[in-house]
């Protein structure tokens, strides 16, 4: 049965889809179910159920002109829509809509790379095009530029900075949204705006100078629903001479709180990559008795752990370092790690890794030379796109709650011991909390650990578990201060109702602009956990 | 164009490792790249008959980037293989950004622990912007 846009009838809705195909052409309106097939969630624990969210339709307009022509279309009939760049974001809800009935907006056919400057280091982008599509201009252009790109690279950096997503090369350019600088947005009422320098006609700065003057609306955008972004400019990472890797091992559990404050100062500091964290007892765990102790029932005593590592040979932890710019440079940002480390921990060890110029060679992309087992994603880590990441998905793919928390060892502890207990009831999950689960500083100033449990297309009482456990991770994290980045469409009302400071007084304040910019929802209602009145509950 | 009984005929016959034969080859006049994946090599050196190419250890990329990125975004390219299940959803993903379907898909072999389930599929255009 055919899915209707809500409130609309069936001869309305016949009408809408014609003025849209009037608008922007037939080939480009899509509204039979075999069409509307890849805008369905292919990781959703909710397939096939009364709780997919389905789109009524989709549309895929060539330029901006014709999505200001959806949008006034769209007010007029009331319809939600739902924008997406690229539509990946899998684990995160893929292309699919927060309402059912709304039409996707399917930017793909914005693709242009705009600009690309290097002596400014900046791109201007559209919503179509891929990592992919900007990594292979700044090469066919011959550009000394690095992009920072997430893994898979197949998403765009429009749709992955809106999504607030995270990359792998230094802390000034991780943080994809932190990283976007101007922005033009198709608004409601489908007039168009441009954020900061582009809001003062004639100016060169757009790409350089982000706030303009007065309030910078840029961040309503994010996670947001206020209006569909057609262009947004991105500071690129001037490409170094050269990388450099070393390993720094800990022998003691309890090391890792002082290992911890001393990779945030070389973080902070922008001396090195991203930081990544492991504990080599991980691979401990397939041993019964070594993973009863990693996830005993309050968290297992430093001094067994201690114990457990030693009778093994293993470090506690592990920390792969990144260095990038001038030879010289690496070389001593590197040199000035090990001392740090190696005088404040007794015990810890470090070997030197790779080092080379970039760009890499294709056997260095491989990362099968470093002189130890290492957890760099080496493609990530050069700001080269792939699809390689891909084989870690498990089952018919994964949901994703990243919890954020402090970066101290004792949060990693605290976290570790908290959400292995809470979620030890879901038995057919791996632990994904354990006494040797390192966190991720992907984000630039933050660590965040991973849940990522997996969706079974032909298994309805995995996922059922899969949902439940979702929900239950999502309120025990917030009943100890920890709140997810980032969340699928059926996880967003849940997720946006932990951060209630002052009785909701943050989501009270989104609705109202909400209503006073978009009253009807035309534009992804639901989206961050912000409805407009016409869909709120009373 | 080929037909069903043609990817039948490819699985039942034609085990990955020893590529795929001339005459089925002929049979399948239209398709323009195999695909093959080379966890199902099944020992010895792999050798690519023309118009066939490797994904090695199931990784898409190198044929994303230095094939159906830009034969995609042109008019016809029908793509046949027999890959890993994971690595035909990576294709699908891009198939479906770029107006094309899997239009045939059977699996030849289940997942067995270490590896995806073996599935041999056909993709072809069938958005008119990209139909031959």
């Amino acid at each position: 049965m055919a899915i209707l846009p809500p409130d609309l009838s069936p001869a309305d809705f016949a009408k809408a889809l014609a003025e849209l195909r009037q608008a922007i052409g037939t080939d480009w309106v899509f509204s039979s179910e075999d069409d509307l097939g890849p805008y369905r969630d292919s990781f959703s624990p909710v397939w096939d159920t009364d709780k997919e969210r389905k789109a009524s339709a989709a549309v895929a307009p060539a330029d901006v002109a014709q999505v200001q022509a959806i949008v006034r279309i769209a007010g007029r009939y009331r319809i939600p829509l739902f924008p997406i760049s690229t539509g990946k974001n899998f684990g995160y809800g893929g292309p699919s809509p927060n309402v059912t009935g709304s039409i996707v907006l399917d930017l793909k056919r914005l693709n242009q790379v705009l600009e690309l400057d290097e002596a400014r280091a900046f791109a201007l982008v559209e919503p179509g095009v891929s990592y992919f599509d900007l990594y292979r201009a700044i090469e066919e252009k011959g550009l000394k530029l690095m992009i920072d790109c997430p893994d898979p690279g197949w998403g765009s950096p429009i749709g992955n900075s809106l999504e607030r997503g995270i990359g792998y090369t230094m802390a000034a350019f991780r943080d994809h949204f932190g990283a976007s600088c101007g922005m033009e947005v198709v608004l409601p009422n489908g007039e168009l705006m441009r954020t900061g320098m582009g809001a003062l006609p004639g100016a060169k700065t757009w790409q350089e100078y982000k706030y303009g003057f007065g309030p910078d609306p840029s961040g309503l955008f994010a996670q947001g629903n206020f209006g569909v972004v057609t262009k947004m400019g991105f500071r690129l990472y001037p490409r170094p001479d050269f990388y450099r890797t070393g390993l720094i091992t800990v022998p003691r559990r309890r090391d890792f709180v002082k290992l911890v404050e001393i990779c945030n100062y070389l973080n902070d500091a922008m001396l090195c990559g991203e930081i990544v964290y492991a504990s080599p007892l991980a691979g401990l765990m397939a041993k019964p008795d070594f993973a009863a102790l990693a996830t005993r029932a309050g968290g297992p005593s430093d001094a067994d752990m201690d114990a457990a590592a030693s009778a093994a040979g293993l470090p506690s932890w592990q920390v792969d370092l990144q260095f990038f710019g001038p030879e010289a440079t690496t070389a001593s940002n590197w040199a000035y790690a090990k001392d740090r480390i190696l005088a404040a921990i007794p015990g810890a060890k470090a070997i030197d890794g790779d080092a080379f110029p970039l760009p890499a060679t294709p056997e260095q992309m491989e990362n099968k030379t470093q002189p130890y087992r290492t957890s760099i994603r080496r493609h990530g880590s050069l700001g080269v796109p792939s699809l390689g990441i891909w084989k870690i998905v498990r089952d018919d793919g994964h949901l994703g709650f990243f919890p954020v928390l402090p970066r101290t060892g004792e949060a990693v502890f605290e976290m570790q011991r908290v959400m292995c207990d809470a979620l030890r009831e879901f038995d057919g999950l791996p632990s994904f909390f354990n006494a040797t689960t390192a966190p991720l500083h992907w984000h630039s100033f933050a660590f965040q650990m991973v849940f990522a449990p997996s969706v079974r297309r032909n298994d309805p009482a995995h996922n059922a578990m899969t949902d439940r456990a979702m929900h239950k991770a999502v309120t025990v994290a917030a009943e100890h201060g920890w709140g997810d980045y980032r969340a699928a469409p059926i996880y967003q009302d849940a997720v946006a109702d932990t951060y209630s400071f002052n009785n909701h007084a943050l989501r009270r304040f989104h609705e109202q602009l909400k209503d006073a910019i978009d009253p009807e929802g035309i534009i992804a209602p639901g989206r961050g956990g912000i409805w407009p009145r016409r869909f709120r509950k009373p | 164009m080929i037909d069903r009984r043609d990817l039948l005929k490819i699985g039942a016959v034609a085990p990955i490792a020893l590529g795929m034969p001339a005459a089925l080859r002929a049979a399948t006049a239209g398709v323009s790249l195999w695909v093959r994946d080379t966890r199902f090599q099944r020992g010895g050196p792999l050798i690519l008959a023309p118009g066939t190419v490797a994904l090695n250890g199931g990784d898409v990329t190198p044929l994303w980037t230095g094939t159906l990125d830009d034969a995609w975004r042109k008019r016809g390219f029908l793509v046949a293989g027999m890959t890993g299940s994971d690595a035909l959803f990576v294709l699908e993903q891009l198939a479906w950004h770029r107006g094309r379907r899997v239009v045939e898909r059977s699996e030849v072999a289940p997942q067995d622990g270490t590896r995806p389930a073996l599935v041999r599929w056909l993709i072809a255009p069938v958005h008119a912007s990209v139909v031959a």
